[in-house]
């Protein structure tokens, strides 16, 4: 694995290596690297102990969503080689207590928050699903652009794709011909079908509506905008995070007054 | 009247509060949270020559609103959007009552929405004819994301709130606003996620939804249902002002909403004051779509379409005649008090609206 090169011939962590896992996390509601979207603070190491500090674009960041990002970041951090334990510190959230005990201490999120009523993984699953859903955008975008008509993408299965590095060859059934395309955003797309469980179910179909059906090569244009809207969400939710984000780490920002800490 | 190249638009701002968040009326450490993010939004989209200090955002007053609505003569009428949060703030955020203040003085300038909670029962229906008779409602602003003892919230399609939503209907009350924003609480679910707006829309025709702030971030699932229900609106207020720093960003959500929604079912709304509508107006009237998204998206955002969406539409929901009020407005207070004359003087009027 690429992470492994990165880590010095002496077995000791490096920064490096410790960013490019958190790197591999993402902002579930945005579907970006916590590392670009600039989440990550501060990383310090000591001998096989690794200690991330992070602090989200607004205190009232979602909890589950700030849950998912600092579970996922330890979890990350600790599957590094040479990593014995990750301590995670959220900063300046509305339950960053709560949080922080939760994951340092291995706890649930329903022990972390005895109020919830229930776990986080519904909402996870959804956010998924809607990254599933964006990155199709991208991927039929790019079988569109290679000359693939709506009905063949309809009909793609995942065993019409095979990667050859850094480009995919997509075999459509009538003609028995490969196209070759970028493989970037074929790939995405296949991490997040995964996820969503698509590619287990019992139809074949690669690429489907928002609710998980094959698509009609008839509906082909609306599924295309839906999919398109799905983006368009993401990314405009994602100018708002990025502008309290800035906002937030403005030198001149008032302090806040009223916090007990 | 906003004067746009030498045309009048008349400027219904949907979204307007007086709110009080200083440290005296704070109850509940999620008070200072709360405005403390309502701060972040305002100086994240603010021009940094516009931007108030906190200590001024806490609480502006009856004074500085009108200043800042008329003032400068970027609104014409507004419509306040009550936020109660008693359990953040002893005397409430911004109630109906609060507003009232404001509405009462200028009948003709302003339109008073109520709320209700379906959580509330007998009492809380009693409350909403209450507020009706008290004030002729004819719009709810409601939150169903609210935390209350250990309820996490509220459905709008829950047989709770249909009872409520039929009451609206028996009143007249038709315009429901429900605020489907950024999710806060609860902590493991999506407090406002807008599935529930497509149930109460089919089996209220009668009803007009406003989703306020487009259901951003579930702009998808709005659009989805939008497009199948005719009677769902979309309030602009925070989609608003990604006009001024993402520009491509606002023309590419602009260009979904039309897309989907047609442009007779948005409204503008400044969501003041977490905006001023003094430059928010000007910068969402000079907003345009690029030649790229104009070829996506197959919409024009040109001034017909921005007219319907910064006060037509809204008057149309709230029976205003926009006529009738240029007419009224030649010589009301708030004219008479900012100096609005011109603006209203008819085809002789050629004074810039913001100098």
């Amino acid at each position: 694995m690429a992470a492994d090169s990165l880590d010095g011939d002496d077995g000791e962590v490096s920064e490096a290596a410790v960013r490019e896992r958190l790197d591999r996390v993402t902002d579930p509601e945005l579907d970006t690297s916590i590392v670009d979207l600039e989440y990550v603070d501060e990383i310090r190491i000591d001998g096989d102990e690794v200690s991330v500090a992070m602090t989200l674009p607004t205190a009232w960041c979602s909890p589950a969503f700030a849950w998912m990002m600092t579970t996922d970041a330890r979890d990350e951090v600790e599957s590094l080689p040479g990593v014995a334990r990750a301590r995670i510190e959220l900063r300046e959230h509305m339950h960053e207590r709560e949080i922080n005990r939760g994951v340092n201490e291995r706890l649930s999120f329903g022990e972390a928050f005895p109020d919830a009523d229930g776990s986080v993984d519904p909402v996870r699953a959804e956010l998924d699903e809607k990254a599933r859903i964006a990155r199709q955008h991208d991927a039929t975008g790019a079988l569109l652009d290679a000359g693939l008509s709506e009905t063949q993408i309809a009909e793609l299965t995942r065993d019409d794709l095979d990667f050859d590095g850094d480009r995919a060859r997509v075999w459509c059934r009538d003609g028995g011909l490969a196209v070759r395309v970028d493989a970037d955003p074929l790939e995405r797309y296949l991490e997040k079908a995964e996820a969503t469980g698509l590619l287990d179910d019992d139809r074949p179909e690669l690429f489907r509506t928002p609710e998980g059906d094959p698509i009609d090569p008839d509906a082909f244009e609306t599924v295309r905008h839906r999919t398109r809207l799905a983006g368009v969400n993401m990314s405009g939710q994602g100018s708002v995070c990025d502008a309290l984000h800035e906002s937030r780490r403005a030198e001149d920002r008032p302090p806040l007054s009223m916090r007990s800490d | 009247m906003y004067e746009y190249e030498g045309e009048d638009v008349f400027v219904i701002d949907s979204h307007l509060h007086l709110w009080d968040a200083t440290e005296e009326n704070i109850v509940h450490e999620g008070g200072e949270q709360f405005i403390q993010c309502f701060y972040d939004y305002h100086t994240a989209f603010t021009p940094e020559e516009k931007q108030w200090s906190l200590e001024e955002y806490r609480k502006y007053g009856a004074d500085r609103m009108m200043e800042d609505l008329f003032g400068s003569a970027a609104v014409d009428m507004g419509i306040f959007q009550p936020t109660y949060l008693t359990d953040f703030y002893d005397e409430g955020f911004n109630t109906t009552e609060q507003n009232a203040e404001l509405a009462e003085e200028y009948p003709e300038r302003f339109v008073l929405n109520g709320t209700f909670d379906p959580r509330d029962g007998e009492e809380g229906l009693a409350y909403l004819e209450e507020l009706n008779e008290k004030y002729d409602l004819q719009g709810v602003k409601l939150y169903t994301a609210e935390w209350r003892g250990d309820s996490k919230g509220w459905r709008l399609d829950s047989e709770e709130s249909f009872r409520f939503l039929e009451k609206c209907a028996e009143l007249g009350i038709r315009n429901i606003h429900p605020h489907k924003g950024p999710t806060i609480r609860p902590l493991n679910r999506d407090a406002f996620d807008v599935a529930d707006v497509d149930d109460a829309a089919t089996s209220f025709p009668e009803l007009n939804f406003v989703v306020e702030h487009v259901g951003l971030p579930r702009l998808d699932d709005f659009c989805w249902i939008a497009a199948q229900e005719p009677n769902v609106y979309g309030g602009l207020a925070v989609a608003a002002p990604m006009a001024v720093h993402r520009p491509r960003k606002f023309g590419e959500i602009m260009g979904e909403l039309l897309f989907w929604l047609g442009e007779d079912r948005l409204l503008f709304g400044s969501d003041y004051a977490l905006w001023n509508p003094d430059w928010l107006v000007d910068v969402v009237m000079n907003a345009e779509l690029t030649d790229e998204q104009r070829d996506e998206y197959g919409v024009e955002l040109d001034l017909e379409t921005k007219r319907k969406i910064m006060g037509e539409n809204a008057a149309r929901l709230y029976d205003i005649d926009i006529e009738e009020k240029k007419e009224q407005f030649r010589s009301d207070d708030v004219t008479e008090e900012f100096g609005l004359g011109d603006h209203y003087a008819g085809e002789t009027s050629a004074t810039p609206a913001d100098d």
